[in-house]
């Protein structure tokens, strides 16, 4: 802690000569009226303070896809793949529910290397979605996930921590530029480490749980994944986000995503709750209340009638029955 | 203290081994106030309420603003016989199977040198209550009562039932929504919204001044930007993005758990006045209303002052200042504290709704007594009284 104040006054010192005078260009109240404009540098490193969001379909899939008629589909009136409908859970919603197509952000042949058994793993939890994916419960995103949820996230740089805090379900990361070591039990947001390498930030997370999702379509790791993240501001409201992921309990070497993270520019953004805990309370709880609230039609009322078979291992409730 | 003793199942079991931990950082400077390399006040770091002060003023302390160092020693001295007792009701009752926690759980801080955080009105207690916000807690208390009506709580005139009685006919209550949005923990659990806010993961956000289970704040500053992320309630953490560039508070119909916060700075304090509340919260009974006007000075290496107004006019008869001390805590002890997921593990919330079908099927089938005359809302007798509170 003592070598932590040392070194920001040290960073201060060196920071002094490069940009103060930047800095005192760009303050417009030093410490009574009047609020601060945002500088292009903090401590003469580039300043990614702001909100920001990407613009992409890749938490619907890393990989390319073709656009889809939803989420959860089933088997209409032919026997192809091609030609699935909408499955109940998500009928109402009508094109709403339909996912978007993306050429993907996996880097070069864009295929995940998955080892063998772990594809089927990758498969069969794309086939029971609606039953394991952590974002529909509300469970927290994980990194990279959180970096590409169609949510804003806002990044507070100071010199010796970086803070970025996502408007999905309440979660946050420090990312540590000082020395603190990893934590003694595995997170959803692992532990954050970053350093600068010139005007690149690099991030290296460990420490993470075995239960985050990559996306929607069912991409997962294990507790040995390990990221090295790469920031590079490409313009002042663009971010070029590239993650290095290994986990060699599933992945046969490491492999990459890249993509744009975009400043949210509108003059009024700031970051809204989105606490979907609450949101996600009929989907985990619905079926314990007294009254039930999803039910059948009813003359011409559209009522959702939704036959969900959880397969062993993916229920919720079993610890009930122990 | 709304969420003091969350049933939620411990997410975060390592946390109290943490909380135990706990050390000050030692700075190595010394000075004037801390400045962040851009010149703004720095009032970065993980933040806590070293000590324990109780909210209002105990009437035996009614003209002291401070203990004497002889009642703080023997405050101390009494609560410390409290730590680690394992107090039980009637082995066999439905009480003490509901006594979740004991003081082998939570944890007592030393006495803090007030003798109420609140520091205006100069009495140390909440400012009287509008006979509209009267009317308002008592149709609450009468609806809670009403579920309890046909329990042994009240049967037994238990302290739960207060201002109550027992009655054996179960009460028409039971199947009207409570008169306005509940927070707390009722005897029913048809569905999710029957739940306490604690119980759900949904802890109330501000003001917060800190629980049996902890309550830290680290902050972090940028140019312009300050980001402050709440570690409270088991799992249940939050965060604040302060909108620092004057613009004005968000339009009426966007309500938050967390309200809306802007701040500015006022020479070396940052204040931060917060409204837009969600008629969801609420706090000592106020909503939607609620207006907080707090004001953060980095008073020293390691000490941060808060002091917050707070006002409702629909409420209190005038607005209320509370004063806190928070002491810099250390960052490699408190690396853990990130993660707000609480819903993940809570099978206490779901459990309580199940339970409910069963008791009912059990009654359907003749197996069991009549769910009216189940008490599933009260519980924590295990916990002992604390002399402070």
């Amino acid at each position: 802690m003592r070598d932590r104040f040392a070194l920001s006054m040290l960073t201060v010192a060196v920071a002094a000569a490069s940009v103060g005078a930047f800095i005192s260009a760009s303050i417009t109240g030093s410490s009574g009226q009047g609020p601060i404009a945002r500088p292009a540098t903090v401590a003469g490193k580039p300043n990614f303070s702001g909100i920001w969001q990407a613009n992409n379909e890749a938490n619907w899939d890393l990989q390319a896809h073709a656009a889809r008629p939803a989420a959860v589909t089933q088997e209409g009136v032919y026997p192809y793949d091609y030609a699935r409908v909408p499955a109940a859970p998500v009928l109402a919603l009508g094109a709403a529910g339909a996912v978007p197509g993306s050429l993907g952000v996996v880097q070069g042949d864009g295929q995940i290397p998955y080892k063998p058994e772990a594809l089927a793993k990758k498969k069969e939890n794309a086939d029971h979605w609606i039953d394991r994916d952590p974002e529909l419960k509300c469970y927290l995103p994980g990194i990279p996930r959180a970096m590409y949820m169609p949510h804003p996230f806002q990044i507070t740089q100071s010199t010796n921590k970086i803070h970025m805090a996502y408007s999905f379900s309440n979660t946050a990361r420090t990312i540590h530029l000082d020395k603190v070591e990893g934590p003694p039990d595995d997170a959803w947001m692992g532990h954050s480490v970053g350093r600068w390498e010139g005007d690149m930030l690099v991030v290296d997370v460990s420490h993470f749980n075995d239960r985050a999702w990559f996306d929607r379509a069912g991409n997962y790791h294990s507790d040995a994944l390990k990221l090295t993240e790469r920031f590079t501001l490409r313009s002042p409201d663009v971010i070029l986000y590239d993650v290095t992921i290994e986990d060699p309990n599933v992945f046969t070497r490491p492999w990459r995503i890249a993509m744009p993270i975009y400043r949210r520019v509108e003059p009024n953004m700031q970051l809204l709750e989105f606490r979907c805990n609450e949101f996600a309370e009929e989907f985990m709880y619905g079926h314990l209340r007294k009254q039930p609230l999803v039910k059948r039609w009813e003359g011409e009322t559209m009522t959702i009638d939704i036959t969900r078979k959880i397969p062993p291992g993916d229920q919720f409730y079993q610890w009930y029955s122990r | 203290m709304r969420d003091r003793f969350s049933l939620l199942v411990a997410t975060l079991a390592m946390a109290t081994v943490v909380v135990g931990a706990m050390s000050v950082t030692q700075l190595s400077a010394q000075g004037p106030v801390l400045k962040t390399p851009w010149g703004e006040p720095d009032l970065q770091g993980i933040w806590t309420d070293e000590s324990d002060t109780p909210l209002q003023r105990s009437p035996r302390f009614a003209n002291q603003e401070f203990y004497t160092e002889a009642q703080r020693a023997e405050l101390d001295r009494d609560r410390a016989a409290l730590l680690r007792r394992d107090r039980r009701v009637e082995r066999g009752t439905e009480l003490d199977v509901a006594g979740a926690y004991n003081a082998v759980f939570t944890s007592q801080k030393r006495t803090g040198a007030r003798t109420s955080l609140i520091i205006d009105p100069p009495n140390g207690r909440i400012p009287a209550m509008t006979p509209e916000a009267q009317q308002r807690a008592a149709a609450d208390r009468d609806f809670r009562l009403a579920l309890l009506q046909s329990t042994d709580t009240c049967k037994n005139k238990s302290v739960a039932c207060a201002g109550g009685k027992y009655d054996p006919t179960p009460s028409p209550k039971r199947a009207e929504p409570p008169p306005r949005y509940n927070t707390v923990r009722i005897n029913r659990h048809d569905g999710p919204e029957d739940g306490a806010l604690p119980d759900r993961c949904l802890t109330l956000g501000l003001p917060e001044f800190g629980a049996a289970t902890g309550s830290f704040r680290r902050i972090v500053q940028t140019p312009g930007g300050i980001s402050i992320f709440y570690d409270v309630g088991q799992g249940q953490g939050w965060q604040r993005n302060i909108v620092m560039d004057g613009r004005p508070h968000l339009p009426a119909s966007v309500r938050q758990w967390y309200g809306d916060s802007r701040g500015r700075w006022e020479g070396d304090t940052l204040v931060i006045d917060v409204t837009n509340f969600s008629p969801k919260t609420d706090y000592q009974g106020s909503r939607e209303n609620l207006h907080l006007i707090e004001r953060w000075t980095r008073t020293g290496p390691n000490a941060l002052e808060y002091v917050v107004t707070i006002e409702d006019l629909t409420v209190w008869t005038r607005p209320w200042t509370v004063k806190q001390d928070f002491t810099r805590q250390s960052d490699q002890d408190n690396r853990l504290y990130n993660e707000p997921r609480c819903i993940e593990g809570n099978y206490g919330h779901p459990g309580l709704i199940r339970g409910a079908r069963m008791e009912e099927l059990a009654y359907a089938e003749g197996r069991g007594p009549h769910p009216a005359t189940k008490d599933n809302a009260t519980d924590f007798v295990g916990v002992e009284d604390d002399p402070l509170q």
